[in-house]
């Protein structure tokens, strides 16, 4: 072999240069031919392989056919859907808009009531508004809702919860007592009462009159609620309970209330919450405070609010009005007994009848 | 004589004459002045000799040493009211106050927490020298009056006795007192915060002390001791009437009973015994020996190194045991109801001794629940947790505590006195 006299030495990248040295050797080579016909310049014995085949790519964009097999199903689990066919996915979230949108209707309705309420303040409140608002309708105040003693009297500290009360021997909360004694239905009650050193002389009823005392009333742990009745010369009537959190409240009607809201709890119902407070107070400083006129305004009164549909709000709230009638009729037998009694087919009298006075009311409305 | 002897002796004699005239008329005016004095003397005596005539209604006779024995009634200040009006009576009383004026003398007269308003006016039953004599009575001597009761229209606040007052007709001091006594009564019922206020002057617990039979002459300390004999005699009478028998224990014992309070040693002859701490040991064994129910009243010595107000070395102590059938709530309640009588007993029946006492140390009624409020350990706790205290379950009372609770139990309940039963066992 004939020594190619070129020798050439690069610090290029070796592949192109290889590439290159292999096409002029490749081209050297054959072109011996050209020089042999004359005579070949040079012959370089080649660096590198054989060929290389570079791998250049020839496709730009590679994309899945879009035609492609349907035959290949197994795998994928969805299909196509069928002309009206909905999807089930689809489906429920239709579903849950339709709900969202519902719900935004009703608020944009609730919301144009009190606006209306607002902006017209002489605007009665709409009724059909209101009671779809409230969620205890007012047949159900009556002593079926709900009440947590933790949640009206606080944090249970693992002691009896004790009721205080201060009462004048001179006037007898009756009121109180029915109260009482529908607590004790409803809980364990340990009643005591005590004789406080600023009154003397107490009548024996009047110590005996939260019933005999419980076997039990050694144990105070036993029982959930406590209610202490001390006889005391007090002004107005007075009770307490948490002495750090909360203030004395005193008169009848208001620990009324108080006690009221442990059987059951206060219609929601603005409307109703209000009627029945107004006639509490009308029982309590009308009825039994009040000059006969006021009396007897009272009694009419009620007997027209009893005279309508049973369901009326006047119904719900028994206890103050009874022991208010019963309050004035130990002090003004005579002239109220007709009132009451007049008319046969009158709703008070019908009333009064019906709803049997306790043991309590019984001894004091009557017999002295 | 000589002419001039004598011309010499005139001569001395009229030297002699002006000194001596100086002399015999300075001792000339003396004798006068003298003169004076002796015939106004004569002339007041002759006068009160003269006016005199109450001499026999007033004086100071001889100490009454059981020479005769007079039929006389003694009226006690106390019971002086309106229903004795126009009464001439009899009286011994301590003389409080003498004030003259004029031609009158205004004696307070007093007798133990009481005391009333006594004149002497010049009339026809005192005379001048007889108010003199009274107003020079000193303070706390003791005297016999016999005088009219008299209603006023004005009440006398001073007094107890308001709505009367004595016009003195004779009076006689039984006992004369010293006219500069170590304290004043007046001083020592004063209370602290007044004195101090007004300038005037109280008295010191020392000074009380030594002279303490003056100092127990005061209403206050009367009635204090008044008030500490109901309470033992109400004590007793309401455990009688339960059915308790009184029993007196020994007080010089072998051994000391109690583990808790320190004992004081005595010598007992040729050894040594121990003041008794309580009688509890000796209530113990009658109740082993069928007695069923005892009480004792008497002294109880502890060797208590502690000057606090809690604490005394000798007390009188009110002891009570008893057996009960199934429950000690048997015996709380009769304890109780023990108590509340003796409130009661005082609250009705020692109200002047009571108000007596608050004059000096004034101070908020007492106030007590009947039948006595009985709390658990359980609610106390939870009552001091409301009001932010802590403290553990199982964790007794300290003294703060203990008296923070009262305030609590006070403001919730009005009482003064409960029971706090079921303490955590320790």
């Amino acid at each position: 072999m004939k020594l190619n006299r070129w020798d050439v030495h690069c610090a290029f990248g070796i592949s192109a240069l290889t590439r290159i040295f292999c096409l002029i050797s490749s081209v050297l080579e054959p072109g011996e031919h050209l020089l042999s016909s004359n005579m070949s310049m040079y012959q370089v014995k080649p660096v590198c392989g054989s060929l290389l085949k570079p791998d250049l790519p020839t496709c730009m964009y590679t994309l899945p056919n879009i035609h492609g097999q349907q035959g290949n199903s197994d795998l994928c689990s969805e299909h196509a859907l069928q002309n009206g066919e909905v999807d089930p996915a689809v489906k429920a979230l239709e579903a849950r808009q339709d709900e969202i949108l519902r719900k935004l209707y009703e608020l944009k309705a609730a919301v144009d009531g009190l606006a209306k309420t607002v902006t017209t303040p002489d605007a009665d409140l709409d009724l059909t508004v209101s009671s779809s608002l409230s969620s205890q309708s007012p047949s159900s105040t009556t002593f079926t809702g709900v009440t947590n003693l933790d949640t009206l009297l606080g944090k249970d500290l693992g002691a009896l919860r004790d009721i205080v009360i201060n009462a004048n021997p001179a006037q007898p909360p009756l009121t109180l007592m029915v109260l009482h004694s529908v607590l004790c239905q409803r809980y364990r009650v340990l009643s005591t009462v005590h004789v406080h050193s600023s009154v003397s002389n107490v009548p024996p009823q009047l110590l005996s009159c939260l019933g005999p005392r419980h076997a039990d009333s050694y144990a105070r742990q036993m029982f959930q609620l406590g209610f202490t009745l001390i006889w005391k010369d007090v002004p107005k009537l007075q009770m307490k309970f948490s002495v750090q959190n909360m203030c004395p409240i005193e008169g009848e009607a208001n620990v009324a209330r108080f006690l009221f809201k442990l059987l059951s709890p206060y219609p929601s119902d603005a409307a109703l919450a209000t009627l029945v407070d107004s006639w509490v107070d009308m029982a309590f400083f009308q009825l039994a405070e009040g000059s006969a006129k006021e009396r007897a305004a009272v009694l009419r009164a009620l007997n027209s609010a009893l005279g309508r549909s049973p369901g009326s709000p006047g119904r719900s709230s028994p206890w103050p009005t009874w022991r208010a009638i019963a309050a004035c009729c130990r002090a003004a037998l005579p002239p109220l007994l007709p009132l009451m009694c007049s008319a046969g087919s009158s709703p008070v009298r019908t009333w009064a009848t019906s709803a049997r006075p306790s043991r309590f009311c019984s001894e004091w409305s009557w017999d002295t | 004589m000589t002419k001039d002897e004598v011309q010499g002796a005139t001569e001395e004699e009229q030297a002699q004459s002006k000194k001596g005239l100086k002399k015999q008329q300075k001792e000339a005016e003396k004798a006068a002045k003298k003169a004076e004095k002796q015939a106004k003397l004569a002339a007041d005596q002759q006068g009160s000799e003269e006016e005199d005539f109450a001499k026999d209604r007033y004086g100071v006779p001889p100490m009454v040493q059981s020479q005769q024995k007079l039929d006389r009634v003694l009226v006690r200040v106390e019971d002086l009211s309106p229903e004795k009006v126009d009464q001439l009576i009899w009286l011994r009383a301590r003389v409080h106050t003498s004030r003259a004026k004029g031609k009158q003398c205004f004696l307070v007269l007093r007798q133990q927490q009481f005391n009333v308003q006594a004149l002497v006016a010049v009339g026809d039953r005192a005379s001048k020298q007889m108010v003199k004599f009274a107003a020079n009575i000193t303070k706390e001597s003791i005297v016999d009056v016999e005088a009219s009761v008299r209603k006023v229209e004005q009440k006398i606040e001073s007094c107890t006795q308001q709505d009367v007052e004595l016009h003195i007709e004779r009076i006689f001091v039984i006992s004369q007192s010293e006219a500069r006594l170590p304290l004043q009564l007046e001083d020592a019922v004063r209370p602290d915060g007044e004195g101090e206020e007004e300038g005037r002057a109280t008295v010191n617990q020392d000074t009380k002390l030594d002279n303490r039979v003056i100092d127990l002459r005061t209403t206050t300390s009367q009635a204090i001791f008044r008030l500490q004999s109901g309470v033992c005699r109400l004590f007793r009478d309401t455990l009688t009437n339960k059915g308790f028998v009184e029993i007196q224990t020994p007080k010089i014992i072998s051994a000391a009973s109690e583990g808790g309070a320190n004992v004081f040693t005595v010598s007992y002859f040729k050894t040594s015994a121990y003041l008794a701490q309580s009688p509890q040991l000796y209530k113990q064994m009658c109740i082993c020996a069928d007695f069923d129910k005892v009480f004792c009243v008497g002294p109880v010595f502890r060797a208590e190194d502690s000057n606090t107000h809690r604490h005394l070395t000798e007390f009188v102590g009110l002891d009570i045991e008893m057996a009960f059938s199934y429950h000690y709530h048997e015996v709380i309640d009769s304890i109780t109801d023990t108590m509340v009588q003796i409130f009661k007993g005082l609250r009705d029946n020692f109200q002047t001794e009571i108000l007596t006492v608050n004059k000096q140390y004034p101070s908020e009624p007492f106030k007590f629940l009947e039948p006595t409020l009985r709390l658990e350990y359980t609610e106390a706790l939870a009552m001091l947790h409301q009001a932010g205290v802590e403290m553990g379950d199982e964790e007794d009372l300290s003294t703060p505590n203990e008296k923070l609770l009262g305030r609590l139990v006070k403001e919730k309940y009005d009482t003064d006195f409960y029971v706090l039963d079921k303490y955590p066992w320790l």
